[in-house]
């Protein structure tokens, strides 16, 4: 069961398409600590993603649980603790998970700087100038607080990536969901985006991370799951996972990207 | 003799000058009214078109409270009234003609409801101009609809979720992210659909609006001079349209931060 520090618990987690024809998640069960750096790694197609997007829910499982914070998130209703059936409220879970995805999804007619303060002065009620003070501290940390005023198309990928990195964590969230945030970019702009990962993880912050990048996950992952055909086939620790695998999938998995 | 254009001809029908600056008075008012008529219906509609309001969609979980995922009770709890109202309302509006449309509003629908029978500006007839601005308002939000909807529908999935992903609802989602982009996006076919709006107006004078077509019809009729008052006509429309586009285009222009690098 749930252990202390515990903040997500996945259980036989399924998402099955035309009528079951389709297991894109076919159980899937883990359990997420504060300050885990998870790393998915798996072939593609192996549901990877999937498992991801429904944290959040920008999938919706079609099985199974998922308790964060205590609730089950995957029903519509719950029972709070007075018994009462309360709606889940999808929006005030969300601004607790931040999203890094493939493709950025800035905000590309919005600068830089509304970008990032969108969200915490709308969802938050926070102040215009506490948001922009925040988003200009956050930006100096990604070494970008001279573009808050450009417009996403004037940056790079890499700049880009860190931006909406950033942007998330101006929510403040408890866990940092990465979707392959490196997959999408020039070679040599990986670097950066991984080094902020890399700065993040070591602050101790929860993340989940979907990637391709073997050196990350060996290098930055307190643990990795290996996902094939939608199913949770081995998981361990980096040393595990990467010098002593165990089914034949990972074998040849790795022996392909290594 | 026999020229295409005799110019005593437009003398001839100087006098009748108030007539045309009557009818490119009407045929202006006509036009705005149903710009904003047709955007507001559209608008609803496209809204209605997108929304994700399922009345049984409580049958469609389970005991667990998961979504269920196949049979009857699925597809009921899938069903959307607004949204199968105003594609039915789409699909009626753009596959009929237009005339036929106005003649079932105004021979129709509004005998049935008595108008007050004043004059607007001492001149416009209100229980004509009604039913024609209703008329093609109705026509004309059923084409903005589509475009409003492929508009919306134009924009990334990501940025919906990177929007929800954020915390934003999906009202915020709708409002600062999606229509935003959306807007600068259609509207070239917004500006092409106002044009023909202001062209199309003229078939309202079949059920007497006094439109620039109908000082056209009078004109004819006091002094048997046709292509004259056509080609005066012909100015006028031009004159109101081509403008139109022209500043719809700035507008389209000054949206365009964020697309230069």
């Amino acid at each position: 069961m749930a252990t202390r520090d515990s903040l997500i618990q996945v259980t036989d987690l399924k998402k099955h398409y035309h009528m079951g024809a389709i297991k894109a998640l076919d159980g899937v069960t883990v359990d997420i600590n504060r300050g885990d750096v998870m790393v998915v790694i798996g072939p593609s197609g192996s549901g990877k993603s999937t498992f991801l997007r429904s944290l959040n829910l920008l999938e919706e499982p079609t099985g199974g649980a998922i308790v964060f914070d205590g609730v089950d998130i995957t029903r519509k209703k719950y029972k709070d603790q007075s018994g009462k059936m309360v709606k889940l409220d999808i929006d005030a879970l969300r601004q607790k998970m931040g999203m890094v995805f493939q493709h950025f999804n800035l905000f590309p007619h919005k600068t830089i700087l509304e970008n990032m303060t969108l969200a915490p002065v709308k969802v938050k009620g926070m102040g215009r100038a506490d948001a922009e003070k925040k988003a200009l501290a956050l930006l100096d940390r990604v070494g970008l607080q001279d573009r808050a005023s450009a417009y996403p198309i004037q940056l790079s990928g890499g700049q880009k990536q860190r931006v909406a990195i950033v942007r998330a964590l101006a929510m403040e969230p408890e866990v940092m969901l990465f979707d392959e945030p490196t997959s999408a970019l020039d070679p040599e702009m990986v670097g950066e985006v991984l080094d902020v990962m890399k700065e993040l993880a070591k602050e101790g912050m929860t993340m989940v991370v979907v990637t391709h990048e073997m050196g990350f996950a060996r290098e930055v992952g307190n643990r990795v799951l290996f996902m094939a055909d939608g199913m949770l086939l081995e998981q361990g620790s980096p040393k595990e996972i990467f010098e002593n695998p165990k089914s034949p999938r990972l074998q040849d998995f790795l022996a392909k990207v290594l | 003799m026999d020229q295409f254009v005799q110019l005593d001809n437009f003398s001839k029908i100087a006098p009748y000058a108030q007539l045309f600056k009557q009818g490119m008075l009407v045929t202006i008012l006509l036009s705005l009214f149903t710009v904003v008529i047709g955007f507001c219906i559209a608008l609803v509609l496209a809204l209605m078109r997108m929304s994700n309001i399922r009345p049984f969609r409580s049958l469609g979980l389970d005991e667990n409270g998961h979504l269920r995922e196949r049979g009857f009770l699925a597809l009921v709890s899938r069903f959307n009234p607004l949204s199968f109202l105003a594609t039915a309302y789409v699909e009626i509006l753009r596959s009929t003609p237009v005339l036929v449309q106005i003649f079932i509003v105004y021979y129709g629908v509004f005998s049935l409801i008595k108008l007050p029978s004043f004059q607007m500006f001492g001149f416009i007839k209100f229980d004509r101009f009604f039913p024609g601005v209703v008329a093609l308002g109705m026509n004309s939000g059923a084409y903005l609809c589509e475009i409003i909807r492929a508009g919306i529908q134009s924009i990334d999935g990501g940025q919906t979720e990177a929007a929800r992903s954020l915390g934003l609802s999906q009202t915020q989602n709708l409002r600062y992210i999606i229509l935003p982009q959306a807007l600068k996006n259609i509207l070239p076919a917004i500006a092409n659909e106002f044009v023909v709006i202001i062209k199309e107006s003229a078939i309202t004078y079949t059920i007497g609006v006094q439109d620039i077509m109908s000082a056209v019809n009078a004109v004819k009729g006091a002094t048997f001079v046709i292509v004259e008052p056509l080609l005066v006509a012909t100015a006028v429309y031009f004159c109101l349209c081509f403008p139109t586009s022209k500043i719809i285009a700035y507008f389209e222009r000054r949206m365009s931060h964020g697309d230069k690098r």
